[in-house]
């Protein structure tokens, strides 16, 4: 490198490096720009976003495609970057693809429950996908939490759209989160919380992520640090923790519900679950189901999901377990050679 | 002396290194380490050891929260709060720019629809799955 080159070079660091022949790279560029499979927004209400990509096969199947993502989490980990993008691949497979991004809430959004986003933020987006593709039915594709708030559309609306429901590391069983479920049991003032911040912090709510398996970041720091010679091994985990450190506030109304109903009361299994002056029962659930499970998920653990296939009324219902955790199971090497493709060869016969 | 390359496989003299070995160690632990942990967190105490963090943190945030707003202001620099509300305004910008973004997809859907504009469409044909994967040799 010239010294003029060197001398453009804006750290400081990079420039020593550079003048001792080391190539530096600066770690932010390393992660590169995340999220930019071609998309347009198509309906926006609040915070709210719904994103339809652009097709990237000469066809697609008949039934759109829509994937509801986690509230406290931002939408972009199923989109990495191309070649690391669960949005591309099922692009790629001929899926006509929609995703909602909830947004940020702000002290405004405080009192928005689960009744806004499962009774009327989320049919809105169903609309929306069924007029902009002309079709009468949809599939829904939940990851995480917002798996959880599929289950609840397709519970508490017997007679929606929906074709088929997928649900990625979905919590459905509150006694299953045993860590979460002691940590805010009767002695937690979820009340005080709320009162002060409206919405629960995003660094909350990443601090409580991160106590699920305390010395996790750790062990992946002293992992990195082992493969820096691997240079897609440190762009596809500086990604992930770009990720991981992105955390969206969660809604106060919402977590007031889930901290009271959900793990206290465990009562989406008890089936005692009242939203919006209905009961969400999973027996409710008639259409064909897949629910895929990660190994070794610290987050949603095998416990806290399993319920979902068992309890659900629908007659073609399967669940697959893959290898990897809670983030490698939609964005891992493991996502690409495993359950990606158990995702289109199940969702491609029934989207026809 | 034979330049030739031989088949005698390469010593990756990395492995050996104190580091390595000692991150190996700590990752092959971690599950080990955050199990114990976890366990010790999951009996009640937790709970009532979470609330007494929220609480701290709740008098501790306003605490340096008003330490920091009268210092900051006294040397016109922007507080929290003045951060915050600049968060908030942009994020009402953001929200309304994807409302505009929305209007103006919705208005070409609308031209498409009278006929006025022409768009290509990807065709919804694809009316069979794909023939099944052959499996490596």
């Amino acid at each position: 490198m010239s010294a003029a080159q060197s001398q453009a070079l804006p750290n400081p660091m990079q420039r020593a490096l550079s003048r001792l022949g080391i190539a530096a790279e600066n770690l932010a560029d390393m992660a590169g720009p995340l999220g930019v499979t071609p998309k347009e927004t198509i309906h926006a209400s609040g915070t709210l976003k719904l994103h339809h990509y652009k097709p990237l096969a000469d066809s697609v199947y008949r039934v759109p495609v829509l994937v509801v993502t986690s509230l406290v989490n931002q939408p972009y980990i199923l989109d990495l970057v191309p070649g690391q993008s669960m949005v591309e691949y099922l692009l790629l497979q001929g899926f006509d693809v929609y995703l909602i991004e909830w947004g940020r809430p702000r002290r405004e959004h405080k009192d928005l429950t689960l009744e806004d986003h499962v009774l009327r933020l989320l049919p809105e987006c169903v609309d929306a996908v069924l007029r902009d593709s002309g079709e009468k039915e949809l599939s829904i594709i939940g990851y995480c939490v917002g798996g959880l708030l599929s289950v609840l559309y397709a519970a508490l609306t017997p007679k929606a759209p929906l074709k088929n429901l997928v649900c990625m590391a979905a919590p459905i069983n509150g006694d299953g989160l045993v860590s979460l479920k002691a940590w805010m049991g009767e002695g937690f003032d979820e009340e005080a919380l709320i009162e002060h911040y409206g919405n629960v912090p995003a660094d909350w709510v990443q601090n409580t992520l991160r106590a699920l398996r305390p010395f996790g970041k750790l062990a992946g720091a002293a992992n990195l640090l082992n493969q820096i010679d691997k240079e897609e091994t440190v762009r596809s985990n500086l990604r992930m923790g770009k990720w991981e450190s992105d955390n969206i506030p969660f809604p106060g109304g919402v977590f007031r519900q889930m901290v009271n109903d959900f793990l206290r009361g465990n009562k989406l299994v008890k089936g005692t679950w009242q939203i919006g002056g209905q009961r969400a029962k999973l027996a409710n659930i008639k259409q064909p189901l897949l629910h895929l499970l990660a190994q070794d998920d610290h987050i949603t653990p095998y416990d806290s999901a399993s319920d979902l296939v068992k309890l659900a009324g629908s007659r073609d219902k399967q669940e697959i377990v893959v290898k990897g955790g809670h983030v490698g199971l939609v964005a891992g090497r493991g996502a690409q050679t495993r359950m990606w493709p158990a995702l289109d060869a199940w969702l491609a016969p029934r989207s026809v | 002396m034979s330049t030739e390359p031989t088949n005698v496989p390469q010593v990756d003299w990395n492995q050996f290194s104190p580091a390595t070995m000692w991150r190996d160690w700590i990752v092959k632990s971690e599950a080990q380490w955050s199990e114990t942990v976890s366990r010790l967190l999951k009996d009640e105490g937790g709970g009532a050891m979470l609330k007494k963090q929220v609480d701290e943190a709740r008098m501790a945030h306003r605490q340096f929260g008003e330490m920091a707003q009268a210092a900051l202001a006294a040397a016109y620099l922007p507080t929290r709060a003045d951060i915050e509300a600049i968060d908030e305004r942009m994020g009402k910008l953001e929200d309304g720019l994807a409302q505009l973004s929305a209007t103006v997809v919705a208005l070409r859907e609308a031209l498409v629809a009278q006929g006025a504009v022409k768009v290509a469409r990807v065709p919804r044909n694809r009316t069979a799955p794909k023939p099944p994967k052959k499996s490596r040799p």
